[in-house]
């Protein structure tokens, strides 16, 4: 028992001794020592000599509270000789911080005089790092949970390997000085310059919001995105967008290293706040819509295809389009727009995608009417198709990238087209509706879909042929006999706001767990069903069906879908006629709002 | 007496208006001592022998107390630099860990020693359940026990949050939604414990309140009420023979405690306080019994426990940092965001469902807990490890013991983001 105690006391003595060690023998003494020594042996006088001898080692530290939150900086702890000259030649931290001219310091009688006082402005302004920290471990935010490591200087350990040697360099604390020096084209911060040139050029601000500047919605707003994320992350999502997220579609754009360096400055330079401002501008800001580029209209009479052609291969339109062999693999093909788009259906959608495509994810971009214009000639001036010899290939080229290799309705892009590409495997579906419908949909397309009319393309025999091909390659069923269907060619009720209101009720009471009750399609049951339900608010395409068709769909269902027969559940003729009534009448209502936003 | 002998008296007479007398040399001297110290009165006179033996207790009662002890002075150290603001609260840990002397080690201290805690008090639990200590008359010590295990767990949650990192705001979060899932009251609760629909600045002010005030008045309180009792019940448990003098045969006469009769005082019918202490009391020495002075046997068993403690806890301080990750961004949940370790239990149930795992389960358990002394009123088993009279009590606490903590060790190791199974190798 008493050897026990014995040896257990030790351990508390001998942990004692450790931390008492640790506690008293920094290593900041050490360099404010050497400093002081090396100091003495260069003072030029006895008072100097004097001063320094008399000096022992201690925290310094300057506080700095003009700058947002107070800061306090404790890095003259180590780097104590950061404005004395004589120490211009060591190395750190016993190294005076360079004077430079383009910093704004100046030369007075042969003594230098900085611009920016580090008793004003302290260190991690304009480092970062973490000012509190008297271990060069967490006071230059090696510590991964840092928010801010010393900008271009630090990198931290789960930083991915393969970017480290792009993630250094003094450079990046261009994105420091930009908090104060917010001047478009600041002479010190060339490199955020370029950052938000290319923020522009590469369409970012079409996704993306940054307050006073941009507002995308597509993608996660970037106002504070130099507050929020560290450098590696912000090159990882240029470089990589899918690394860190598999789900992203943000498109993967061809950038050079020093073009994603300079992307990776600018929105490191995006704090939120400005540091010179005061609240009241800051609100103003805010208040003020975000400034369109509008590069100045071009001449009327110049070559508006070949205009149209450069603009759209500067604005990166194949980040998410594909135009010849090049494929963003996100959206439709545009390769022949001129076939199966006119003027005014390009036009339109340009200026808000969702006019034409109610349920499209493209943002609208703010080019000049004269910019859309020559974008719209060079794309309906693209007219040759790669017509496949066979059905075979010609589905390849044509149809597969939204329908499928094995046509299951899962192409490349089905993800981000909405409403989905349908599955042509589902026999079911596939069987209940007339030959004749899928060859008018081949020929006119499907309206409010991404589904485009390929009468220019293929003419009647290869339309049919290719029909036949996907009956044969993906629906694998014999054609069987319809089954004949009671329904009348009219709507069975006059249309009126009776029937409109029935209609409602209806809707409400049987329709709304899956179509939704704002008629969206995006119903609770919705995210469990595939196909989706129909977005009923899809005016193009609702304008496009007949009320037979509604009537048809609603009684008997939509085979292949979770559409059920509601004949089955009791739904009188009548009833089904209302609800048509019903379903046309939001249409009408919703198209005033989206011709306000269309103009 | 002349002045010189008075002035060469003094420290004597200090000693003894302190102490009352000197160190003990003689058996009524170790009597004295434990008699007449205010800090030693909580010790009997003399102790079983039974009670010294560290296979039987493995000093978890007192490990728990000094590490009580120990949380109680860091943490009076810590508060001289914390304040409970969301503005300042993660800058002082940053002074704590960078500029305030020994900063880094008084949070290792306190945050180990806080772990440490919980896991003392439930393996001390789990030596009072299997020893079958929880028996007439300790049953409701035992309760008081399970309450001052839920206020161990109540302190180092709320302790938990003070930091304010990421690590901090997100296990609270998760911690204070575990809370909500009970029905009628759980979203009042959350409320009443947050001040607010979300952890900000009034759910650390509040927390703070609690972990520096409320719940260690509370557990000082407990605690004094808890060793009392042992001493009223007449010290730890014990099987029925450690207490015959070593060498004597154990009689086969069924020991039944004669309640003591108390009659309402009326009249002249008057009864002695001695009347009210249980069991028999004897003249020390007077009776052939198995017991030891306390001075300095009892003592010196709790002096090597409490200097274990401190050996094995600076050790771990020294080799291991507390914690603090990145500032709070209520915008930017780790994922998972996980609760305390000792919640990832009920984490993990919760992750199956809601009610069951936030409330219904653990509600049942504690209940359970509380109740044992009261459903298990078999005597006998008392005082000995794995009795086998206990068999089936002790079988169902260890599994109880053991899905708790196969749940925490899930809920630790192995679950990654969006709480899938992920493997921690």
């Amino acid at each position: 028992m008493r050897l026990a105690l014995a040896i257990a006391s030790l351990v508390v003595l001998l942990v004692h001794g450790i931390v008492f060690y640790d506690q008293f023998f920094h290593k900041w003494e050490r360099y404010q020592n050497a400093y002081f020594d090396q100091a003495r042996t260069q003072a030029r006088n006895e008072e100097e000599r004097a001063d320094l001898a008399a000096r022992s080692p201690r925290i310094e530290q300057i506080m700095v509270t003009q700058f947002g939150e107070t800061r306090v900086d404790r890095c003259t702890t180590c780097h104590i000789a950061s404005d004395d000259p004589r120490f211009a030649g060591l190395g750190q931290p016993l190294k005076t911080h360079p004077y430079s001219t383009a910093m704004g310091d100046v030369q007075v009688s042969g003594k230098w005089e900085r611009r920016h006082k580090f008793n004003d402005f302290g260190c991690t302004v304009c480092h970062e790092g973490q000012g509190r920290g008297l271990s060069d471990h967490y006071a230059h935010g090696e510590d991964h949970y840092w928010p801010d490591p010393l900008l271009g200087y630090v990198t931290q350990e789960p930083w991915r390997k393969d970017y480290l040697k792009n993630l250094k360099g003094k450079e990046y604390m261009q994105a420091a000085c930009a908090q104060c020096h917010t001047e478009e084209n600041f002479a010190g911060t060339p490199l955020v310059a370029r950052g938000r040139q290319l923020f522009f050029e590469n369409n970012c601000y079409g996704c993306h919001r940054i307050e006073g500047i941009s507002d995308g919605t597509l993608g996660p707003e970037l106002t504070e995105a130099g507050k929020k994320f560290k450098v590696d992350y912000l090159w990882e999502s240029i470089a990589d967008p899918r690394a860190g997220m598999a789900s992203s579609f943000m498109p993967k754009f061809q950038l050079s290293d020093g073009d994603i360096k300079a992307l990776v400055i600018f929105l490191k330079s995006r704090r939120g706040i400005n540091l010179t401002e005061t609240q009241l501008s800051q609100f103003r800001t805010r208040l003020r819509p975000a400034t369109v580029v509008e590069p100045a209209p071009a001449a009327a009479n110049v070559d508006l295809i070949g205009r149209g052609k450069q603009l759209v291969q500067d604005r990166a339109c194949a980040a998410c389009h594909k135009l010849g062999d090049k494929d963003g693999a996100i959206a439709p093909d545009l390769s022949f727009e001129g076939l199966m788009k006119d003027d005014q259906w390009v036009m339109d959608h340009f200026k808000n995608p969702r006019s034409r495509m109610p349920d499209s994810i493209m943002p609208g971009f703010r080019f000049s009417d004269v910019d859309f214009q020559a974008m719209t000639a060079y794309l309906v001036s693209l007219k040759t198709a790669p017509a496949g010899a066979t059905p075979a290939e010609t589905y390849k080229a044509l149809c597969q990238r939204c329908h499928g290799e094995k046509g299951d309705g899962l192409g490349p892009v089905a993800t981000y087209i909405d409403p989905a590409p349908r599955d042509l495997t589902k026999v079911a579906f596939m069987n209940s509706k007339p030959r004749e419908r899928f060859l008018e949909s081949l020929r006119k397309g499907v309206a409010g879909t991404s589904m485009p009319a390929w009468e220019k393309v293929l003419n009647d025999t290869q339309i049919d042929a290719l029909l036949a091909h996907v009956e044969t390659a993906f629906t694998k069923d014999k054609r069987r006999p319809l089954k004949a269907r009671n329904i009348a060619a009219q709507n069975p009720v006059p249309a009126s706001k009776e029937s409109i209101a029935r209609g409602e009720a209806i809707y409400l009471a049987r329709c709304t767990g899956c179509h939704g009750r704002k008629a969206d399609g995006k119903g609770p049951n919705s995210l469990d069903i595939v196909p989706r339900p129909r977005n009923l608010r899809n005016s193009p395409f609702v304008a496009s069906i007949s009320d037979q068709r509604l009537i048809e769909s609603i009684l008997y269902g939509i085979q292949g879908t979770a559409m059920p027969p509601w004949v089955d559940y009791g739904l009188s003729q009548k009833e089904a006629g209302d609800l048509a009534h019903f379903i046309r009448s939001l249409t009408q209502a919703s198209a005033r709002p989206q011709l306000r936003a269309g103009r | 007496m002349s002045v010189k002998t008075a002035l060469a008296e003094i420290p004597r007479t200090i000693w003894t208006s302190i102490f009352r007398h000197s160190l003990p040399s003689s058996e009524l001297g170790q009597a004295q001592t434990s008699f007449t110290n205010f800090f030693l009165h909580i010790h009997p006179v003399k102790v079983n022998r039974h009670t010294l033996k560290a296979t039987y207790t493995l000093g978890l009662g007192l490990f728990s107390f000094f590490l009580f002890v120990i949380l109680t002075v860091t943490g009076v150290l810590l508060m001289f630099y914390y304040v409970p603001s969301t503005t300042q609260a993660y800058d002082r840990m940053l002074d704590l860990r960078g500029s305030v002397a020994f900063g880094t080690f008084l949070r290792n201290m306190h945050r180990w020693s806080a772990h440490g805690m919980v896991i003392a008090v439930f393996l001390h639990m789990c030596r009072v359940f299997l020893t079958g200590s929880y028996k007439r008359p300790r049953e409701f010590n035992w309760v008081i026990g399970v309450i001052l295990l839920l206020l161990t767990l109540f302190g180092s949650f709320t302790g938990y949050l003070l930091p304010w990192d990421q690590l901090a705001f997100w296990a609270i979060t998760v911690g204070t939604a575990i809370a909500g899932y009970a029905p009628v009251v759980g979203a009042k609760m959350q409320f009443l414990l947050l001040g607010d629909t979300t952890v900000g600045q009034e759910a650390l002010l509040r927390f703070y309140v609690l972990h520096v005030v409320v719940i260690p008045l509370a557990i000082t309180l407990l605690v004094a009420i808890h060793f009392w009792r042992i001493r009223k019940d007449g010290g730890l448990s014990r099987p029925a023979e450690a207490d015959l003098a070593p060498g004597t045969e154990a009689v086969s006469v069924q020991v039944v405690a004669a309640p003591v009769e108390l009659k309402p005082a009326e009249g002249k019918q008057a009864f002695g306080l001695m009347g009210l202490v249980r069991g028999p009391f004897t003249k020390v020495g007077n009776t052939p019994e198995n017991t030891v002075y306390s001075w300095p046997n009892l003592l010196m068993a709790e002096l090597f426990v409490f200097i274990l403690t401190v050996a094995v806890l600076l050790v771990i301080s020294l080799m291991f940092h507390a914690p603090l990750e990145e500032p709070v961004n209520a915008m930017h949940p780790p994922n998972p965001a996980k609760a305390p370790w000792y919640f990832l239990g009920l984490q993990e149930l919760v992750s199956y469902s809601a009610f069951w795992g936030g409330v219904g389960i653990p509600g049942i358990e504690v209940a359970l807990l509380m109740m044992v002394p009261y459903l298990d009123r078999k005597p006998g088993g008392v005082g000995r490890w794995f009795a086998k009279e206990r068999l089936l009590a002790n079988t169902l606490f260890v599994t109880f013991a053991v899905l708790n903590v196969i749940l925490i060790i899930i809920g630790t190791l192995f679950r990654g983001p969006n709480w899938e199974f992920v493997s921690p190798w």
